[in-house]
């Protein structure tokens, strides 16, 4: 039991990103405001790199700049993905609160239930 | 209820002191993106961030009269154009899209063209981003 | 010394996170998710990614937060009366599964940091592996002493030129969805 323990705390950025990923996920589907729903994605999205970059890490593993006598570097590669995606994230977060501010315009509320009562009485 | 924007001195203060330091630190790291931590992304993010604290002190409308959005329209169009150019460019002379090695001139030379085309295409669209989801939508609807 | 650092920005982001997805105000849950992300790009810097800090730092806590900001102060920041939510059960045992899943596979992954790991490895069964390749070659092809801005442009440059578009028709999205043809 303890040995398991062991292994879960050896790997603990491992066990935070599955913590994150998961919160990320509850506030995606459970909050009643917009907003939240685009915080939740935000979140999960975020999370989701730190995954990323623990894969890349090495113990005593330098940034990626290389110069002469550079001890061992972390690998690049994982690292120039997850710019990418930061700013892909950028992008869909600002389209998905563009979509946020119309439908208030439209229906005048930001609750999901009351946004779906007044879809389905029109 | 929305109170009227009123301005504080200490954040206009504050601001205009702090924005050019800035605005030069966002161009320094996108032009150093070749030897230390940095490049297109990074200085393009923070430069975009100098109009937005701007906006924070002055208000979104003035600062989208300021900053005509022409200049943004320059800005993002130009790195596009820019960076399929440099992307075409390759192959005409010759090599395969985006082969930076056929250009005359050193490989770092294009790898720094090429970031500064990306820091001027995120500069001009998150600031365009915050100004039209900051605008003024009164009177459309309701 | 680090690992009590490291202790304690994961506990940070990890109690950031868990408010931000209980706090019942929009406002909280905005400025708990700026500290989530500030959190986040400090973590970042101690895995040695400083390129992904600064875009972290300046994107989560700065410009994603000011755009939530802007979208509550044009939509409505609704009356709350409790600080906290209420749990729903049925969510809760939805995402356990997802999170049994995860926790699943991770005795199944590499230590943090472990040299074992494969994403590190300079050759595997005698081959040179991408990062051995980029590692050994990067400043000798192109001058470039900063790996992650080589990868980026010369090595994989058509991916970033994507990635311009993307943010490019963001824009063009954002004004479709407000029916208009200029910024202003």
């Amino acid at each position: 039991m303890t040995e398991l323990v062991g292994v879960f705390l050896a790997r603990y950025y491992y066990v935070a990103f599955a913590v994150l990923v998961t919160v990320g996920l509850y506030m995606l589907i459970d909050s009643r405001n917009l907003v939240k729903k685009v915080i939740g994605l935000n979140i999960f999205q975020i999370s989701a790199f730190l995954f990323f970059i623990t894969a890349a890490y090495r113990e005593g593993g330098e940034p990626a700049v290389i110069h002469e006598g550079g001890g061992p570097y972390v690998s690049p590669l994982p690292h120039v993905l997850i710019l990418t995606a930061i700013v892909v994230g950028v992008s869909l977060t600002s389209l998905a609160l563009a979509l946020v501010v119309r439908i208030y315009e439209e229906y005048g509320t930001l609750d999901e239930e009351n946004v779906r009562e007044v879809i389905s009485g029109d | 209820m929305k109170t009227p924007y009123s301005e504080s001195p200490v954040i206009t203060t504050t601001v205009r002191v702090v924005a050019p330091f800035a605005l030069t630190y966002g161009i320094f790291v996108t032009l150093h993106g070749a030897d230390s931590p940095g490049g297109g992304f990074q200085g393009g993010v923070i430069a975009a961030s100098v109009f937005v604290m701007i906006a924070f002190a002055f208000g979104i409308g003035p600062t989208r009269d300021w900053v005509d959005e022409r200049v943004l329209l320059a800005l993002f169009v130009s790195g596009v154009v820019g960076f399929a150019g440099v992307t075409l460019a390759a192959v005409f002379l010759g090599g395969s899209a985006l082969e930076l090695g056929v250009f005359p001139v050193a490989i770092k030379w294009s790898i720094e063209a090429i970031e500064v085309a990306i820091g001027a295409i995120v500069t001009g669209v998150v600031t365009g981003l915050f100004f039209l989801l900051g605008q003024d939508r009164g009177g459309e609807k309701e | 010394m680090t690992i009590a650092l490291e202790a304690v920005l994961v506990a940070f982001v990890v109690v950031a996170a868990v408010s931000a997805a209980l706090l019942r105000d929009v406002l909280g849950a905005i400025v708990v998710f700026a500290s989530f992300s500030l959190g986040l790009s400090v973590i970042w810097v101690i895995l040695s990614a400083p390129d992904v800090a600064l875009t972290e730092a300046a994107v989560g806590a700065g410009v994603l937060s000011v755009l939530f900001l802007v979208t509550v102060s044009k939509t409505a920041r609704p009356d709350t009366d409790t600080l906290v939510s209420s749990v729903d059960y049925k969510a809760v045992a939805a995402v356990g599964l997802l999170f049994v899943v995860l926790l699943a596979t991770v005795p199944a992954l590499p230590e943090v940091g472990s040299t074992e790991a494969p994403a590190v490895q300079e050759t595997v069964d005698g081959e040179r592996t991408p990062y051995g390749y980029y590692i050994a070659e990067s400043y000798e092809e192109t001058g470039v002493e900063n790996a992650v801005s080589a990868i980026l442009v010369f090595y994989r440059g058509f991916d970033t030129f994507g990635e311009g578009v993307v943010v490019f028709s963001a824009l063009v999205g954002m004004l479709v969805v407000f029916r208009k043809e200029v910024l202003g």
